[in-house]
């Protein structure tokens, strides 16, 4: 089946087919000299807690290793040889809900798009390389523990989560990777790596039919519907912890306020239209232009830049508020009555006005480069929404529901801080 | 996308880089002044006390609201160098006129913007930067000076660098040291602001849609007078001369960082550059480069290994991160991919990925509009009249034995370790 898509206000189209193998393909002709592909499947840090019966733990930081591991091929050399023979730039991400294996290209598309699809379905794994890779993944491990911005954030997310594995870290541990084989891998893979639970996505100067023709040739032509298993555990409403700190390399005490948001929407509509909200709502309150940045900055409170995002998926979302102060519990304290105070008095329709002229014009703006098409055309695909809705989403946003969801979502007992002090 | 050059005012230059490719547009102001310990920091202040306040926005808030409505224009500011020169450059990124309201654009906005940036601070009622807003920069600087701590592997490039290129300009930080940020007082940042404008000559870049008539229009009815004659470009490019220079530091991190600076007489200017630029990838400058697949992948090192070649200043650095007892090792390894080069074992294969790799990352530079002006605006401060084409031809006409040649241009000239000190655990 094939469905199209367009955009007036954009001048631009899309094209998806549901492959008959499982994989849904999504094709935005964009006459752009890079073109961008992405073969991304919904296995995440967060499914690194069961197998395909849902029971048995695998590994902290599978998905991940899997994702460097599916590179190599069996007569020893690397998919990275290969793209690099067609001149294209190929890398590869795991989020907490997602692996993404991509390329970049001025060149040669179809070589380069076939080795993707040939090396994500061709697993190979063996005692040597999984030894070597956990040498590999163990010194990636000991370079974010150094990060003292990652430290903050899994920290931020312990203190959100009693048990959902978002606060996990994504590459996991030295203790958790030695454990993987690959026996392990294969087993993950198995459970994860089926076409029902993965996306192909190219932006750039190419036809929906010239690359439906190239999936042909590379993907099965058809394959058994099997459902994807889903991480389930119960997660209280309340957080797991108020406070948390630690110390680490930095020369002034970083600080994220973390907001666990438990009222996920069941409708991917309704989540997009809460994600809408909550980007408008966050622009409002937090940007640049705002009465508290401007109140921290001008009083010396925090250093320049307070970055804010709102993270929603179909079964985590928090909200994330991160800067660098020398007294972070002041600016905790600041930020808390403000909010409180925004509760109180209520949001300024003005500011509301602006703040969705941000974001219609970062929308437009997100269309200039076929890597941020393919990547945010993944988030929507993952929800099975049309990406052009947006637009229409935010201009049918009611100031109501933003000045709802600040009093839902910004409840203080839902609320912790992490703060990275500088060692002694 | 061929660029067009346009004279703006007595001293300005403007480089209009047509295109209807984007939904949005960009103009970017752009000078170059010699790289001193003296101005370096004054100049960074400059810019910073820009976004603080102007005569028309006197405020930031004032200023970002200003933004917000000109449809999320965005106005970022970059300190670096070039060469032995302090290239510093203010771009705004702003949506095109076809999607805003009225039809008319947002270029003479933001002409009018870029110039209060740089010409109406906000005074005191003796013309003087405000007290108030100078003390917040300070403090916001020294802040900046004492965070380079919190990136290991920067820090390491950097003291890398400082031990390449000690006694020249280039080992300069941009932003200054701490112990002189309290010398920085209203006073002395207006005079610095007054000889800048008597120093710099500026250089536009505009890449969009609206015709170059108009934009030389509106550039000219607000920069005619502003600026003096260029500075001459200076950069001092050479070969280490003498033995390799060893650093080493202790820092409380789990991963060793190290870093190998290597030095060649060939510049941007030199014949050798393009077979320098395809040296560097071979090398270390992506996943299918020496480092990439011996050091990281199959000796499984490290995380990280890479290469950077810096072409204005004939500087290559190549770090990667460790654990400790690996140091050794992994330096011989580093030392042993580029001696590979040097002695020529470079695979055909090697070669034309080389080739392919860098051609298309040029390629890519149109498809984004920073990228475009980057590329003109550090060639047209150098002097180098070269576009993307012909600079693209000429990396893939380079041969095997040009990079056998260029490095043989490239000596060891550091070698820096931080020490990570915390404990090892885990897989040993």
């Amino acid at each position: 089946m094939i469905e199209n898509f367009s955009s007036a206000l954009l001048g631009e189209r899309y094209t998806v087919k549901h492959h008959e193998s499982g994989v849904d393909i999504y094709v935005f002709p964009k006459k752009m000299t890079t073109a961008y592909a992405l073969f991304a499947t919904n296995f995440g840090a967060v499914d690194s807690a069961l197998d395909e019966r849902g029971q048995q733990p695998l590994p902290h930081g599978i998905a991940h290793f899997l994702e460097h591991k599916l590179f190599a091929a069996p007569d020893g050399s690397d998919a990275f040889e290969r793209f690099s023979e067609y001149g294209a730039d190929a890398n590869a991400y795991t989020s907490h809900t997602r692996t993404v294996y991509l390329f970049s290209t001025t060149d040669r598309f179809a070589d380069s798009f076939g080795e993707l699809i040939d090396f994500v379905t061709h697993p190979y794994f063996t005692d040597e390389n999984v030894a070597r890779e956990q040498g590999i993944i163990a010194e990636e491990i000991r370079m974010c523990r150094d990060n003292p911005y990652d430290a903050c954030y899994y920290n931020m997310l312990g203190g959100l989560y009693h048990n959902h594995s978002v606060k996990i870290d994504i590459c996991g541990s030295l203790e958790s990777i030695a454990t993987i084989t690959p026996a392990v891998l294969y087993r993950a893979y198995e459970a994860f790596y089926h076409p029902c639970n993965m996306v192909l996505i190219v932006c750039g100067d190419v036809t929906p039919e010239e690359v439906f023709a190239l999936a042909d040739e590379h993907l099965p032509r058809s394959a058994p519907k099997r459902e994807t298993p889903r991480y389930t555990v119960a997660e209280p409403r309340t957080v797991h912890a108020a406070r948390v700190t630690g110390t680490g390399q930095v020369a002034k005490p970083l600080f994220m306020i973390g907001v666990k948001d438990p009222d996920i929407p069941d409708e991917p509509r309704a989540r997009l239209y809460k994600d809408a909200a909550m980007a408008v709502l966050g622009e409002m309150l937090f940007s640049e232009s705002g009465e508290l940045y401007s109140a921290l900055f001008d009083e010396g409170l925090i250093s320049p830049g307070l970055s804010a995002e709102y993270a929603l998926t179909r079964d985590f979302a928090f909200y994330q508020l991160a800067g660098e102060a020398d007294q972070p519990e002041t600016v905790f304290g600041r930020v808390m009555n403000y909010l409180a105070a925004c509760r109180e008095k209520g949001l300024s329709r003005e500011d509301f006005e602006r703040a969705r002229r941000v974001e219609y014009a970062e929308f437009i703006k997100s269309f200039d480069s076929t890597e941020e098409i393919a990547n945010t055309l993944l988030s929507f695909a993952v929800e099975g929404v049309d990406i052009f809705s947006y637009a229409d989403v935010l201009q049918g946003l009611r100031f109501e529901d933003v000045e709802r969801f600040l009093r839902e979502v910004f409840d203080p007992s839902h609320v912790t801080l992490s703060v990275i002090y500088p060692k002694e | 996308m061929k660029p067009q050059y346009f004279s703006i005012g007595r001293y300005g230059r403007l480089i209009y880089i047509p295109t209807d490719r984007f939904k949005s547009e960009l103009l970017s102001l752009s000078f170059v002044v010699p790289l001193t310990a003296d101005t370096a920091q004054k100049n960074a202040m400059l810019i910073a006390l820009s976004r603080r306040g102007t005569v028309s926005y006197p405020t930031q808030t004032a200023l970002n609201r200003h933004l917000d409505g000109l449809y999320s224009t965005a106005i970022s500011t970059s300190n670096r160098r070039l060469g032995e020169m302090q290239q510093i450059t203010m771009t705004a990124d702003f949506l095109g006129a076809r999607f805003v309201g009225g039809g008319r654009g947002l270029l003479p906005e933001v002409v009018s913007l870029l110039h209060e940036l740089l010409c109406c601070p906000l005074t005191d009622g003796e013309g003087c930067y405000q007290a108030a807003y100078v003390a917040g920069e300070k403090q916001v600087l020294r802040d900046a000076i004492r965070a380079a701590i919190n990136n290991p592997r920067g820090y390491a490039l950097t003291k890398a660098r400082e031990l390449l290129c000690a006694g020249e300009p280039y080992a300069l930080s941009l932003i200054g040291e701490e112990k002189t940020v309290n010398a920085l007082t209203p006073a002395a940042l207006t005079a610095r602001h007054r000889a800048l404008l008597s120093e710099i000559a500026p250089l536009f870049c505009y890449v969009g849609a609206t015709p170059p008539e108009a934009v030389c229009a509106l550039l000219e009815s607000r920069f005619a007078t502003v600026g003096a004659p260029a500075a001459s470009f200076v950069t001092d490019v050479k070969a280490h001369e003498g033995a390799t220079r060893y650093g080493e530091e202790e820092m409380p991190i789990s991963q060793g960082k190290l870093v190998l600076g290597f030095r060649t007489d060939v510049g941007a200017t030199h014949s050798l550059a393009p077979a320098t630029v395809l040296l560097n990838e071979i090398y270390g400058g992506s996943p299918a480069s020496k480092l990439f697949m011996n050091v990281r992948e199959k000796l499984g090192l490290c995380y990280h290994c890479s290469s950077a070649y810096q072409m204005q200043k004939g500087i290559m650095m190549a770090n990667c991160g460790i654990k400790l007892s690996n140091r050794s090792v992994a330096e011989e390894a580093m030392q042993g991919e580029f001696e590979a080069v040097r002695r020529g074992h470079i695979s055909k294969t090697e070669m034309e990925a080389a080739a392919l790799s860098t051609v298309s990352a040029y390629r890519s530079a149109f498809d984004n509009p920073a990228a475009l002006a980057r590329f003109y605006i550090a060639r047209a401060h150098a002097g180098v009249d070269e576009g993307i084409e012909q600079w693209r031809e000429r990396l893939a006409a380079v041969t095997r034995e040009q990079v056998v040649e260029a490095a043989q241009h490239f000596t060891l000239g550091a070698v820096f370790f931080l020490k990570g000190t915390d404990t090892e655990e885990g897989l040993e």
